[in-house]
């Protein structure tokens, strides 16, 4: 039986986890060769750090070995080889929360030393970007891929034909979605099923309506913050969204990652919908002419009324590589890292779609594969006052699992206003 | 009483010596585990530093959270609906696959497809084929309205219910059908004298001498329920909201999302326990541990 099978695996590798599992990698070659090892999640950007590796060790004494480890089990094979003798100098991680617990450890090397002797390790990066790996006032790690801030996407024909174009601001949105509602097109399509989709509304609201220090003082431990009069109008504006049906009412069964949601927006069943931006290439791979012609995007529309600026985003702001502490060769690291803003690396990241944060980037622009949709994302994050890391990356792994929780019960009516800021207020934050 | 110097019965027992890979290999991997986990119930560990014993600080905060007794239910459920729903639907395919009607093999053979897929590679089919907007239900709405199947308590259990049935059945079909096949053909042929149909040989010979396939085929069932992990991780992933998280994934949420191995080692521990006091009353209840043949007298 699969399923009784699988979960005697799990249960199995929670025991043995504390010693056998350790990760990719050779180890034999681990002790006083001079190598440092680099792990990065594994998948089609491993591409480009492999030529930077390649390149890195032409010219230096101290090798770089790459190991990469298969997507889905990334956090969960770091988490039980960072603390032993198997633990790599360098690693890929998402910032913010990700990097927190490692930390706390006293396990990650801050980076002041390292931007002391070049400047540029901090300087040559986008700010607002920088910012969130940046833990208890000290710099963590540098930006090593493409950001990926949160965009509104819609279907140009489907607002064309309601006579309608872009919302800039919420009153905007509100009128397209009744006007759309009327004409029997599901307003916003979203994929409630995969969760994280539907947390991405409560991001943007909140820094419309409350600016970004609301939930920066909730994730440092204000528990009041969620109970403010801004937390409840975000949530009541939210939901009255929700009532009118912009949404439909079948969103928990739809997926995005099984490409449900984009299906919508493709085929014109649905007008708008909240995503990454990784959204056009999924639109690409999945719906290649609709990508070329009938996709449009915008940033998140301004709410009146709100504290918060119109031009901050939310999202993913980067990957970044971090240091141990216990590396043998932090010089070696050091120099790796002033790869990730040279020219070289901005153009491969360009060239695979991805859209790195160095302010350099704005020169190639041109190389990307699609330019005019990646000169719109840079500009949008280059002129973000601030760039709200995604919260379920922003709390600790433990919170996120109840925070999709009551995101998803909120929107189904599951919880009240109260019930939602009680959830939230009970997540740990360190 | 004078007993006899050497017992006959014991010089053809097997030694303890056969029986010492299985017990070093079950030590090793189902004890040994088992134990450590229990010890790990009592740490505060994140899988970074070393383990810290807290005390009983998992456990009570286990038994106020609501999510924990929650699953254990939903878990009891949709093992009941599984047997419930399988357990005749295997029975009536696995005995007239016992049959040797035109066409059965071929039928039979199709039949048992379900079986050779992988239960994730399932889950993934049938979440494509259940998709509201472009799936069966989007084609169907007279039947399912506006096909919010996994966004309702009631939806996501019956899909999870319905996808175990179509994976498993087969599995139990298949027991049913050797069952059969080994009733003596004598008693239907002396019921047949009597002048009984087939329906009345069905409930006087075939279901009573299935008796023991029955008990062996419902504790697979009610082991694989209570272990049910792969279609919730795929079709809900717990939800909507906390609707579907079963026990085993919820520890896997504390445990591997979370990185709360403590809280997550107490889960499992539930489960071990909530499992082993099941068993213990279906071996009594059935009689398994003393499984008579049911060809006595013949």
């Amino acid at each position: 039986m699969g399923s009784r099978i699988a979960a005697v695996a799990a249960a199995t590798v929670l025991v043995l986890g504390t010693t056998a599992a350790c990760g990719s990698g050779g180890g034999s070659s681990d002790s006083g060769s001079g190598t440092i090892h680099v792990l990065v999640y594994g998948d089609a950007a491993n591409k480009v750090e492999k030529q930077l590796v390649e390149t890195f060790n032409k010219t230096s004494k101290v090798k770089v070995v790459l190991d990469t480890i298969p997507g889905a089990d990334y956090q969960q094979k770091l988490q039980t080889v960072i603390n032993t003798s198997r633990a790599p100098d360098v690693f890929f991680n998402w910032g913010g929360g990700s990097i927190q617990p490692f930390v706390k450890a006293g396990l990650l090397l801050p980076l002041d030393d390292f931007i002391a002797k070049d400047p540029g390790l901090k300087d040559n990066f986008l700010p607002a970007v920088f910012n969130s790996a940046v833990v208890d006032g000290k710099p963590y790690g540098v930006p090593m891929r493409g950001t990926q801030p949160v965009l509104l996407f819609h279907n140009k024909q489907v607002l064309a034909d309601a006579g309608l174009t872009p919302p800039k601001t919420w009153d905007e949105l509100v009128a397209a979605t009744k006007a759309l509602k009327a004409k029997g097109i599901t307003p916003i399509a979203l994929g409630g099923g995969d969760q994280w989709p539907t947390l991405m509304w409560f991001e943007y609201l909140y820094d419309r309506i409350a600016g970004p220090e609301l939930f920066q003082r909730a994730l440092n431990g204000d528990k009041a913050a969620w109970a403010s009069e801004d937390s409840r109008k975000a949530l009541s504006t939210l939901k009255e969204l929700v009532d009118a049906g912009a949404f439909g009412s079948n969103f928990d069964s739809v997926k995005f990652t099984d490409g449900g949601s984009p299906a919508l927006v493709a085929k014109g069943k649905a007008a708008f919908e909240l995503m990454g931006s990784w959204y056009y290439s999924t639109q690409q791979d999945a719906n290649p002419d609709f990508a070329k012609s009938g996709l449009g995007y915008t940033g998140f529309p301004s709410v009146g009324g709100g504290k918060g600026d119109p031009a901050a985003v939310v999202g993913n702001t980067n990957n970044f590589y971090s240091v141990l502490k216990k590396t043998k060769y932090p010089e070696a690291a050091a120099a790796f890292l002033k790869l990730m803003y040279s020219d070289d690396f901005v153009k491969a990241q360009l060239a695979i779609g991805n859209l790195p944060t160095t302010t350099s980037t704005a020169n190639f622009l041109d190389l990307s594969a699609s330019p005019a949709y990646s000169k719109a994302q840079y500009e949008l994050v280059k002129a973000a006052p601030s760039f709200q890391l995604s919260w379920d990356q922003a709390y600790p792994p433990s919170a996120m699992t109840p925070m999709h929780t009551a995101v998803q019960q909120f929107f189904d009516g599951r919880i009240d206003t109260d019930g939602f800021i009680k959830a939230m207020s009970a997540l740990p934050t360190s | 009483m004078t007993r006899p110097a050497r017992p006959a019965a014991a010089a053809t027992r097997p030694g303890f010596v056969w029986a010492l890979p299985a017990a070093v290999f079950f030590l090793l991997f189902a004890f040994v585990p088992l134990a450590l986990v229990a010890v790990l119930s009592f740490t505060s560990w994140d899988g970074i530093g070393e383990p810290h014993f807290n005390g009983l600080d998992n456990w009570t905060s286990l038994f106020d959270d609501p999510v924990m007794l929650q699953s254990v239910w939903t878990t009891l459920l949709l093992t009941a609906l599984g047997v419930a729903v399988q357990t005749p639907v295997s029975i009536l395919i696995g005995v007239w696959a016992a049959g040797h009607q035109r066409n059965r093999a071929v039928l039979s053979a199709i039949y048992f497809v379900p079986l050779l897929l992988s239960a994730t590679a399932v889950s993934v089919v049938w979440r494509a084929v259940l998709d509201p907007n472009f799936g069966v239900p989007a084609q169907l709405t007279w039947l399912f309205g506006d096909g919010n199947l996994l966004g309702t308590k009631g939806g996501a259990i019956a899909v999870l219910t319905f996808v175990g049935v179509w994976q498993y059945t087969p599995l139990h079909a298949l027991l049913y059908q050797g069952g059969a096949r080994a009733i003596p053909q004598v008693l239907y042929q002396a019921a047949a004298i009597d002048g009984a149909g087939r329906v009345r040989q069905f409930f006087h010979i075939t279901l009573p001498q299935l008796r023991n396939t029955v008990i062996t085929s419902v504790i697979l069932m009610v082991v694989g329920g209570l272990t049910t992990f792969d279609t919730v991780l795929i079709l809900t992933q717990g939800g909507p909201g906390t609707d579907t998280t079963v026990t085993a994934y919820y520890m896997y949420q504390k445990a591997f999302k979370g990185f709360e191995f403590g809280p997550g080692s107490a889960v499992a521990l539930v489960l071990v326990v909530v499992a082993t006091l099941i068993s213990l009353v279906l071996v009594r209840l059935s009689g398994y541990d003393r499984m008579r043949g049911t060809t006595e007298g013949m």
